[in-house]
């Protein structure tokens, strides 16, 4: 366990320390050496729509130019896409590496022939904090769940909105949206649970966040119930419930599990 | 700049599987999920799988008449007519051929073949009664294509049956 201790340590001194820091989740903004990167610095929206195109494909293999062309800039013809694609790289290097040499390699876009992809050794990014953060929490959950909820608590911090919700019609971004947003609700209804017996307020609180990421979650409906129950306030857990109820009915037209309908009976049944 | 007319529908789709028992203590499965057309960002939740069906449908349906804008009415009825048979018809056999071939797969095989010489003899006819002619290289590539698939299928078919002839021996 010291080791994912470590982990967390080293991932919190990197988000400290990092020249590039970038923010995906809820807002778009980018640090350089502490510095905001202006709009104006940024100039043209192919160059940021470049860069933010490297940060989502940062787990894949490099990709080859005429792939990126082809996701970010279909509607273009090939040549005015490949033009598109010269001047938004050189923005993105300007705007990273303003001091950079002329013909020097860039230190964060890395080429190979006519494949890019973005280095990550030096870049911090509140997307992959999050799901690294997320990832040694899950780890340890049942062996050292003090740990993992440290781990949770570091993600959850991080997770302010959608991912590049600027980027919410583009195609190329929906799948990292989806996914994201998917380990965040794992993550609020992981700890929330964690959190019923030792602070169900706090618990509350967590479930009530999933909720707003989706209404319809039912496990964050349950978790809330038992925390309300836990601290006592009966009437609320029973609003709980009939709130789970009547989104379940208009949203999809069933029922709650059974599960949760035990739990509003157990409750029910308490005078 | 030259901007081409929307050509492209994604479709983020999420299935959550919740499996329970029911009172009699039997296990059920339960699925829910949300379909979310990205270019539009309309959303639609789903217990039903008719509804994903559906909602497709319709912003494909929305996709096609946009392109057909500048189109004679006459043009946008033929175009979008046979829009709606290609649906119908993926609709009603696409599931069935699924479950059909995992109890069957030599005779879904050969089901899929005539389905196949059915559908190239209706969209020749179709392209023949259209206002909308196409050229006759991009006629004679169709029927190309789907004169290949036949083939192809022909060869599965082949192997399904000398698998069967291995299997019975």
């Amino acid at each position: 366990m010291i080791a994912i201790e470590n982990q967390i340590e080293s991932l919190l001194a990197k988000k400290a320390a990092a020249d590039i820091r970038i923010q995906t989740l809820g807002n778009f903004e980018v640090w350089r050496s502490s510095e905001l990167i202006s709009s104006k610095e940024w100039g043209r929206d192919a160059t940021i729509q470049l860069f933010q195109f490297f940060v989502t494909n940062r787990h894949r293999r490099a990709l080859h130019k005429d792939q990126i062309v082809d996701r970010i800039w279909h509607d273009l013809d090939s040549k005015a896409g490949q033009q598109n694609f010269k001047v938004a790289l050189h923005g993105v290097n300007k705007v990273l590496e303003p001091n950079r040499k002329s013909r020097a390699e860039s230190k964060y876009v890395i080429r190979q022939g006519a494949t890019y992809q973005l280095s990550l050794t030096e870049i911090w990014s509140d997307v992959e904090g999050l799901e690294q953060f997320i990832t040694m929490a899950n780890q340890c959950i049942g062996t050292n769940p003090k740990l993992a909820q440290i781990a949770y608590r570091e993600a959850i911090d991080l997770y302010h909105g959608p991912y590049l919700p600027n980027r919410l019609y583009e195609d190329w971004s929906s799948e990292e949206r989806e996914r994201i947003q998917l380990l965040t609700l794992g993550a609020l209804i992981n700890l929330s649970e964690l959190q019923v017996k030792e602070n169900p307020m706090e618990s509350v609180r967590l479930t009530q966040q999933a909720l707003q990421i989706d209404i319809t979650w039912e496990d964050a409906y349950r978790i809330q119930m038992e925390a309300y129950l836990e601290k006592g306030n009966r009437p609320m857990a029973l609003k709980t419930y009939q709130q789970c109820e009547r989104v379940l009915e208009t949203e999809f037209g069933i029922k709650p599990l059974p599960e949760t309908q035990q739990l509003y009976k157990k409750i029910r049944g308490i005078s | 700049m030259d901007v081409k007319k929307e050509e492209t529908a994604s479709f983020m789709l999420r299935f959550t599987q919740k499996i329970f028992k029911n009172e009699n203590g039997e296990p059920q499965v339960q699925w829910r999920g949300n379909i979310r057309h990205v270019q539009g960002g309309d959303e639609k939740r789903f217990s039903e799988f008719d509804e994903v069906v559906a909602f497709i449908q319709n912003k494909l349906a929305d996709l096609t008449i946009q392109a057909l804008e500048n189109k004679s009415p006459e043009e946008q009825k033929s175009i979008l007519a046979k829009n709606f048979d290609l649906w119908k018809k993926m609709a009603i056999e696409g599931p069935k051929m699924v479950i059909e071939t995992f109890k069957d797969p030599k005779k879904q095989i050969e089901n899929f073949q005539d389905q196949m010489h059915q559908v190239k003899e209706e969209i020749g006819q179709k392209l023949e009664d259209t206002l909308l002619r196409p050229s006759k290289a991009d006629y004679k590539q169709i029927l190309t294509l789907l004169e290949g698939l036949s083939t192809e299928i022909s060869t599965l078919n082949k192997k399904v049956d000398q698998l069967s002839k291995k299997k019975s021996k």
